[in-house]
């Protein structure tokens, strides 16, 4: 373990990466309010306790009781998805939550999020996803499809294996928005969501169960933008036979719509407060920097991961495609037919055909072949059809139908 | 016989408390019956971690399931199963898959060290099968193992 010195100076630099002063000041609390956007329970972290904390089994329990009674409370300062999820492996990897189970709020910039067994081409607009800029992540937990947004506020419910009870953290929920809203009419269904007025859904499930851990996560839904993530959930894709786990798509509401005065930060403390009370626990939420390796260490590693192309992309169960779509040659239709087995993300199978009137089949079979093997990828694709196309022969025509034919392969992926 | 049946229900009750499967596991057949009469030395046992995983080991080889109890107390209904892919080498304790069900993704840990030889194809297209007795249909993995006398290690 540091030495008491060690341990100040990890505290001392923590700060300075959190931009607040050591001390806390008043200077320091309105750094703090000006950083979060909130003035309500949110207070500087004291690293020392933080590092204490963190490094489970080597801390004596008199150090844990000192700084955490019953239960702990964190807020994520970043709106990174990546950043955020490898705060839930973190704790789920490297803490001992036995007595100590742990609260985790976060919000993340426009994302979707798909369970670990889902099919990204199945569950959203990937075409749309890269013309808007908004991330896709697959998270370790089971379930659905969700889009996240600033007016949406992920919570965690860290506990040991034994203490893991998904329905018992949505009737907390509950009991803290009818505490700021007692006339709420919200219910948890069997499926763990949560329904506003019986119909509308405001909250959606997940878990994670490991060795001796488990973590319980869901989404609240305060000020989203509803008509994007309608768009954004739905599959363009056509032809896909998959045995990768389906969503279950729901009319949803934003709470705030239902009462103009549940913002996130309202929403936020009023399950904060429950939760405190719940575990007999300090009313606190602790700010968190995710990309501190001196709080995480290893932590920027796992949020690496969860951005690769191997896991997002890679980890989609078997899938196959069977699928045609027209292309306009001499005023009329002909129609290409588009059979394509993908495993691990990548081509194992492909057939596209075309009449050979059209496009020579020789060409059409060098495609196939070359395609097999790559990743199921417009980059990708772009790039082995443009190597492809200095192989055939210097013809305008053909040039053109095989640009055609390529961007329409491009647009199933 | 029924001599043997009765040492059988007290190695059961020892081995594995929380799993009645066992025992079905010698109501199967002739043929177990006839391999236990063999020896000891031969008898092929089913060990169960603390974490539901059990395993089978046979010349060397593991087979991995889930027991019944963790199936119906922790899982209940399995919509998927993910399993890491042959060649995988595995020390005790990793993880090599998961199952999900109802939103839950639960890990699945190695009991055994060794390289993961063959997976259960049919889980993709059937992933409810895990529910089956473990060295049945419902086997998840079959691995080499690096050390066959590990298998007295896991505790029961």
């Amino acid at each position: 373990m540091l030495a008491l010195r060690g341990r100040d100076m990890v505290a001392r630099k923590a700060c300075r990466v959190l931009g607040i002063g050591s001390a806390f000041s008043s200077s320091s609390h309105r750094e703090a309010v000006r950083k979060t956007g909130s003035s309500s329970m949110l207070i500087p972290f004291s690293m020392k306790n933080c590092f204490q904390l963190l490094c489970n089994r080597q801390v004596p329990t008199a150090g844990f009781k000192k700084t955490v009674k019953n239960g702990f409370i964190i807020h994520s300062i970043s709106n990174d998805v990546y950043q955020n999820l490898a705060v839930e492996d973190w704790i789920h990897d490297h803490m001992n939550l036995e007595d100590k189970p742990i609260l985790f709020f976060w919000r993340n910039s426009p994302s979707v999020v798909i369970g670990r067994h889902q099919n990204p081409w199945q569950e959203c607009n990937l075409n749309l996803m890269r013309e808007e800029g908004i991330k896709l992540a697959r998270r370790r937990s089971g379930g659905g499809a969700v889009y996240h947004d600033m007016g949406n506020i992920n919570l965690t419910f860290f506990t040991t294996k034994k203490k893991y009870d998904r329905m018992e953290n949505l009737k907390l929920i509950v009991r803290a928005l009818n505490a700021i809203h007692p006339q709420l009419d919200v219910q948890a269904t069997k499926r763990f969501d949560l329904l506003l007025d019986g119909q509308f859904k405001i909250s959606g499930t997940a878990s994670k169960i490991g060795r001796t851990t488990a973590y319980h996560h869901c989404t609240l839904l305060c000020s989203t933008d509803g008509t994007f993530l309608s768009s954004l959930l739905k599959s363009p894709y056509q032809g896909i036979r998959s045995n990768a786990t389906a969503s279950i798509p729901s009319l949803v509401k934003n709470l705030l719509e239902k009462d103009p005065t549940l913002t996130c930060e309202v929403l936020m403390n009023a399950v904060a407060t429950e939760y405190a009370a719940y575990h007999q626990t300090d009313n606190h939420i602790h700010l968190i920097n995710p990309t501190d390796e001196t709080l995480f260490p290893g932590i920027n590693s796992k949020a690496k991961e969860l951005q690769t192309w191997e896991w997002i992309y890679g980890k989609t169960p078997k899938f196959s495609i069977n699928t045609s779509f027209n292309v306009l040659y001499e005023q009329s239709h002909l129609n290409i037919k588009v059979f394509i087995d993908i495993k691990n993300g990548k081509i194992e199978i492909c057939n596209i055909e075309a009449p050979d009137h059209w496009l020579p089949l020789e060409i059409l079979d060098k495609l196939n072949s070359s395609l097999v093997g790559s990743k199921f990828c417009p980059t990708e694709t772009t790039m082995l059809t443009n190597i492809l196309l200095r192989t055939c022969p210097q013809d305008h025509k053909l040039h053109s139908k095989w640009n055609i034919l390529c961007e329409k392969i491009k647009g199933i992926m | 016989m029924v001599i043997m049946r009765a040492v059988l229900c007290s190695l059961c009750a020892v081995l594995a408390p929380a799993a009645p499967c066992l025992l079905r596991a010698w109501q199967l057949g002739a043929g177990v019956i006839r391999t236990l009469c063999m020896g000891l030395a031969l008898l092929s046992v089913c060990k169960f971690t603390e974490k539901h995983e059990c395993v089978t080991t046979e010349n060397g080889v593991g087979t991995v399931g889930i027991s019944n109890f963790a199936q119906e107390e922790a899982l209940g209904n399995v919509v998927y199963c993910s399993l890491l892919e042959v060649g995988t080498k595995l020390n005790k304790q990793d993880a090599f898959g998961a199952l999900e069900s109802v939103k839950a993704a639960s890990e699945l840990y190695s009991p055994l060290s060794g390289e993961v030889s063959e997976i259960n194809e049919a889980l993709s297209e059937n992933p409810g099968l895990v529910s089956k007795f473990c060295y049945e249909d419902g086997w998840l993995i079959k691995m080499t193992l690096s050390n066959p006398s590990a298998l007295d290690e896991i505790s029961s």
